[in-house]
């Protein structure tokens, strides 16, 4: 059955994407306009899930999120294998993408624009809805659909601390594994040819909003 | 009459700003070389450069004031700036960029076709910044900082990146806006030529000091130590001593008018403009004036420039000295390097600086 990992998926996924696109763009906000002291090391950190192996990641979540983790003493939240933990996990890993291209898009924007519309009235909230979005809007577009994607395929992290429990935390990658160790060749064939598709997709998309295409936005 | 009173204090490692000047509407010109603390200064009255200490205030309104802890963010300022680069929003159409100030009224397109229709860009309204000319760019920019209606308009460089025959008209325009809106305008150049076409007080700046202020010509014609002399690119800078009634150039004597504010120096700096040192036919009377500074000078080198001429010629004491003539004058003259001429200076053309030294 494909149905039910693959609309787990979808739900994972595009929460895990909301998740990423606000962190990932209030952080590298944070970064660039601020440039806060350390900026190296947070930046360093916030990279450190694209090289690290899926387990090391997978083993500092379930520190984080199990029974003597801070989100379990602190808020009394329990989330290991369950739907949200696979949300967790989706979101950490997606995030450096999102960082990485929110960062370099927003580090663009020229800051004499952004004073421009200090001057014609602009509270900050404003400067950012009116001038540094919209023009960044590239980079965060490919930032989130890299992201997104990076969050749709996550599978060590997710076995790790949410489990594979069919029609409860068992997303796309994890059933194709499933199907894989029980021989379903049909059924793997058609997931595996799903996810080949999406991460196609995504990367044609991506390549197509590169701020490196012209386009009016870029003169 | 609107008035502005900038004083502006801010100390950093790099850099120290401390500029004093006010002006009773009309057109001032921040002038200084690049460098100078003349964006800083347009900056710090926007409210986008912090400072240490000072007062800005445009009638009874006060941007800053650091005895009473005032500093009124930028966007509340209510000034018109024009940035260097225009700084026009690529993501907007050009209405929608002149639009941009008009906050949420009703009436907000509306005002702004208006203000298209007025800098001469109605057909470009739905075009974006980069689709349009120079100077096209620069009239956005200026209806953009001007449909909010402010009583202050900031302009730096405005014209540096436009041709002579654009930048000329817009500086017309700009003055005839001035006059409409009668809005007080704060206008930094390092070109004498913006200056005296859009200005009507100056305010020089040096090293984040402000070093001489006043109506334009004033300033100009009387600078008041060398240093503002140098910035104004003024050439025959002369050392002398008072003697007497007169002056002595290392050997030479001068003859100017001395006043009482002068008399009791013992050094004084003066400097006489390139065109009007003349050059006397040599067997020819001297004409009335011209006989009180007399001097026999040889040419050293001789320039051709598109508006004349420009010699430089040394004096018996050893000091050269430049000369300009127009390319009609002299015709019957050889004045080739290396030749012998007689040149004067009229008393009057002798402009003694307030104070020698520099600042």
């Amino acid at each position: 059955m494909i149905g039910p990992p693959f609309w787990l998926s979808v739900k994972v996924t595009a929460i895990a994407a909301i998740l990423i696109f606000t962190i990932g763009t209030a952080l590298a906000l944070w970064l660039v306009r601020r440039r806060p002291r350390g900026r190296m090391v947070i930046e360093t950190l916030i990279m450190l899930p694209l090289v690290l192996p899926p387990s090391v990641v997978g083993y500092y979540l379930l520190i984080v999120l199990g029974q003597q983790g801070p989100i379990v003493g602190w808020f009394g939240i329990r989330t290991l294998f369950s739907p949200t933990a696979a949300v967790i996990a989706a979101t950490v890993v997606g995030l450096p993408l999102m960082v990485q291209a929110a960062r370099a898009a927003i580090a663009a924007v020229d800051p004499a624009l952004e004073q421009a519309a200090r001057t014609l009235g602009c509270k900050e909230t404003m400067v950012l809805w009116r001038v540094t979005l919209p023009l960044a809007k590239r980079g965060l577009l490919a930032g989130i659909v890299l992201g997104a994607t990076r969050a749709l395929g996550e599978f060590g992290a997710t076995l790790m601390v949410a489990g594979n429990i069919p029609g409860r935390t068992q997303t796309l990658p994890l059933a194709i594994y499933d199907a894989v160790q029980t021989n379903q060749h049909d059924l793997t064939t058609q997931m595996v040819l799903l996810m080949t598709g999406l991460g196609f997709f995504s990367l044609w998309a991506v390549r197509r909003w590169e701020p490196a295409s012209k386009g009016r936005d870029r003169p | 009459m609107s008035r502005l009173v900038v004083q502006a204090r801010r100390h950093d490692a790099r850099f120290e700003l401390n500029v004093d000047f006010s002006i009773d509407g009309g057109t001032l010109v921040l002038f200084g070389a690049s460098g100078a603390g003349k964006t800083s200064t347009l900056n710090a009255i926007a409210g986008l450069l912090s400072l240490n200490d000072g007062k800005i205030q445009i009638d009874d309104t006060i941007y800053y004031d650091a005895s009473q802890g005032i500093n009124l963010p930028a966007s509340q300022r209510r000034l018109g700036y024009v940035f260097q680069n225009y700084a026009l929003f690529p993501h907007l159409t050009v209405l929608e960029n002149i639009a941009f100030g008009l906050g949420r009224q009703r009436d907000r397109l509306e005002h702004a076709r208006q203000w298209l229709t007025r800098m001469r860009l109605k057909d470009f309204g739905e075009r974006y910044p980069h689709e349009l000319s120079g100077g096209q760019q620069q009239r956005v920019a200026l209806a953009r900082a001007l449909a909010p209606r402010p009583r202050l308009l900031l302009l730096d460089e405005p014209f540096a990146a436009l041709d002579r025959v654009l930048r000329e008209r817009l500086q017309a325009e700009l003055r005839q806006l001035q006059r409409d809106l009668s809005l007080i305008v704060v206008y930094v150049t390092h070109s004498l030529d913006d200056a005296f076409a859009v200005g009507d007080h100056m305010a020089v700046i040096h090293e984040g000091h402000v070093l001489q202020q006043g109506p334009l010509d004033d300033v100009f014609q009387h600078p008041v130590n060398e240093t503002v002399a140098e910035i104004f690119g003024i050439r025959n800078l002369l050392r002398a001593r008072i003697v007497g009634s007169q002056l002595d150039w290392l050997g030479l004597p001068l003859h100017t008018e001395i006043t009482d504010r002068d008399r009791d120096r013992d050094r004084v700096s003066l400097y006489i403009q390139p065109s009007e040192v003349k050059i006397i036919y040599p067997d020819a009377p001297v004409a009335e004036g011209l006989g009180d500074n007399l001097f026999e000078a040889e040419i050293i080198t001789r320039q051709r420039h598109a508006a004349g001429w420009s010699l430089r010629v040394r004096l018996s004491n050893d000091q050269n000295i430049e000369i300009h003539h127009a390319t009609a004058a002299y015709n019957e003259l050889d004045l080739a390097p290396g030749q012998k001429i007689r040149v004067a200076m009229k008393r009057e053309a002798l402009q003694i600086l307030r104070r020698g030294d520099s600042a």
